[in-house]
């Protein structure tokens, strides 16, 4: 097998296979988790449950990565709150404002939308990048991380590495021929898909459980989640 | 054998509330800023994340296709007595249960009741540190932890209504509201039974004591056992209800609100029509309503006064505008906010039980130095709170110290600037 026919085959079957692993099994993870049960709530509110779970999405949504100075957490420890940022945000325009990514979007679900020009998503590819070394090396040396980090938080650093990485290596046309850093490209992203639901990078389905019962036991208790 | 019943546990509180919030936990560890204890000693197991680490690891061994995986290849290795031992003493010893954690928490997870749900396996598996234990056991069989038994609540309220000549209505038939106060308030604080004897009376409320509710304190809560929890609930929901009353204030103690007001209901029957409150919530109620007056600028002569958010009253409470209406009516000029305030606040380091706990003092004490260091920033010479835990934790570590501080609690100083 050549380079084209094996990019043909990564950005073709493997890839739809991947794709639908990652499908189920985060449909699977996320009925698991359903299926456990939700006991009622018997306690009467002091406030809006609602209120605070809308409250506590905007508040994740809108201030902590756009007016994160009203953290303690940023004022502490503000690198790796950054870090951590611009890893997230860099990793959304990537994925949905990249004009390359977005064609697959269109390819999977029939419509597109407007993306940002190339030299702002390249610039952030390079800056999540870069916030990545930070998370690295933080986890290698914070004594918290330390002790609570395992193989798979490791592997999850390296399998989100990976992508992103030979992505850039792929835009820039560098060390590689263009077939093969595309099909290295796409077997990263592969693996990615078919990892992510065997792992906790699957925390941005739950984020929304988290988020919702933070706002609602806040919210319920009069207190701002 | 121990393990297993905590594994038993684990498994039980574990609904889809609790899975789903373990499942969202991303290991970024931003826990560790907001936790106190960490803070004060640098000690890496003291990070919230941490402390539930046993829960995780159960909770993916039994239900997750990977943690099973994982424990079968030995890439993770089956809870042990001794990973019990560990723990009890995080989660006992270097934990209020304060929930800031989940404010730091990106994914907003309820990191402080999790911890709640280890503390409840630890009980099960029998490896809860002693001393909290023996005051468990104490308010099982006497009524109080502090031995506040039936002849000595007798002789204590009336000694206060003596010495402080305040009226105390005791098993009043009828009432509108029972009172229900912690013994540290009645065996320490006496004052503030005085002191809310006092308020209530001025505002004409139609109140009671119950000497079969008389203790409101719950250390089957601090130590996590549902059973004995409910035991003591049931004591102050029986004395409310052989009373006939309307509602429940619960005095200032902040875990014995977080039982009754947040917790009951979902644990057991309550009573209907029995509203549980907090003083911190009258007192607010009765200043906005007209009911007392207060004297403006009563402590305004006294130096600098600053309040202390209690993390079971205003954080999971929410009675956190009510004192500070009050103190801009006491002391507009003198009084002044720490930082972190609010539901941001650092917390006493003496809640949860900790207090209880003597291995547990360094810590506590080195907590207690940071609030000391936010009292010093702003310049107070007087702190106040709602809860007599903090105030407990204050007392004890001003003298252990031997700080120059006035420590008191809102209610005391709303009887003393009452407007007759």
């Amino acid at each position: 097998m050549n380079w084209t026919s094996f990019l043909a085959f990564t950005r073709g079957p493997l890839f739809y296979a991947a794709l639908l692993i990652f499908i189920a099994g985060m449909v699977y993870r996320l009925a698991r988790v359903v299926a456990l049960g939700w006991e009622r709530d018997r306690v009467k509110s002091r406030g809006s449950k609602l209120a605070g779970a809308l409250r506590s999405y905007l508040k994740g949504i809108l201030i902590w990565p756009f007016i994160p100075w009203v953290k303690n957490t940023f004022s502490r420890n503000p690198l790796i709150y950054v870090a951590g940022g611009l890893f997230h945000l860099g990793l959304f325009v990537v994925i949905f404002l990249g004009a390359a990514h977005m064609l697959v979007w269109k390819s999977l679900l029939g419509f597109g939308w407007p993306t940002l020009p190339l030299p702002i998503v390249d610039w952030l590819a390079v800056v999540c990048i870069a916030a990545m070394i930070v998370l690295f090396i933080n986890r290698l040396v914070h004594p918290v991380l330390k002790l609570i980090s395992g193989p798979a938080e490791w592997l999850n650093l390296l399998f989100v590495f990976l992508p992103m990485i030979s992505g850039y290596i792929l835009t820039h046309h560098l060390f590689f021929r263009y077939e093969m850093a595309y099909s290295l490209h796409m077997l990263a992203v592969d693996w990615l898909l078919i990892w992510i639901p065997l792992s906790r990078i699957s925390h941005f389905m739950f984020y929304f459980f988290a988020r919702a019962i933070h706002g609602a036991q806040f919210g319920k208790r009069a207190v701002a989640p | 054998m121990t393990t297993q019943a905590a594994l038993r546990t684990f498994v039980k509180e574990t609904g889809g509330w609790v899975a789903a919030q373990l499942e969202a936990c991303t290991r970024c560890g931003m826990c560790a800023e907001a936790c106190h204890f960490y803070q004060a000693t640098g000690n890496p197991e003291y990070a919230p994340v941490w402390k539930i680490e046993l829960l995780r690891r159960a909770y993916e061994q039994r239900f997750t296709v990977g943690g099973k995986l994982r424990l079968a290849i030995g890439l993770d290795k089956p809870i042990t007595d001794a990973d019990l031992a560990r723990w009890s003493t995080v989660v006992y010893e270097a934990c209020t249960l304060c929930n800031k954690c989940a404010i730091v928490c990106p994914m907003g997870i309820q990191i402080g009741p999790l911890i709640h749900e280890v503390r409840s396996a630890m009980s099960e598996a029998g490896v809860v540190p002693a001393e909290l234990m023996a005051a468990v056991n104490k308010q099982m069989a006497e009524g109080s932890p502090l031995g506040m038994t039936d002849d000595v609540w007798d002789q204590r309220l009336e000694w206060v209504a003596d010495e402080w000549e305040e009226e105390i209505p005791r098993d009043v038939q009828g009432a509108d509201t029972l009172v229900v106060f912690s013994s540290i308030e009645v065996m320490k604080f006496p004052g503030n039974v005085a002191a809310i004897a006092k308020i209530m009376n001025a505002a004409g409320e139609k109140w009671t004591v119950s000497s079969q509710a008389r203790e409101v304190v719950n250390f089957g809560f601090y130590e996590g056992n549902e059973h004995r929890t409910v035991e003591i609930l049931k004591r102050v929901f029986d004395g409310a209800k052989a009373l006939g009353v309307k509602r429940i204030v619960v005095t200032e103690c902040g875990h014995a609100y977080d039982a009754l007001r947040w917790t009951a209901a979902n644990l057991m029957d309550v009573p209907l029509g029995i509203e549980v409150t907090h003083i911190a919530g009258v007192l607010g109620d009765f200043v906005r309503s007209g009911r007392i007056k207060l004297k403006a600028g009563a402590f305004d002569n006294d130096g600098a006064i600053t309040f202390h958010d209690a993390c079971k009253i205003q954080r999971r409470g929410g009675h956190i505008e009510e004192p500070r209406e009050i103190l801009k009516i006491l002391a507009p000029n003198a009084f002044r906010e720490m930082s972190p305030n609010r539901e941001q606040a650092i917390c006493c380091g003496g809640g949860g039980g900790v207090i209880a706990i003597k291995s547990a003092d360094p810590q506590r004490y080195a907590v207690f130095q940071m609030k000391l260091d936010q009292i010093r920033k702003v310049g107070a010479s007087t702190v106040t709170m709602t809860c007599s835990n903090c105030r407990l934790q204050f007392t004890d570590s001003v003298a252990h110290f031997g700080l120059d501080l006035k420590v008191t609690g809102l209610a005391q100083m709303v009887a003393d600037a009452l407007e007759v």
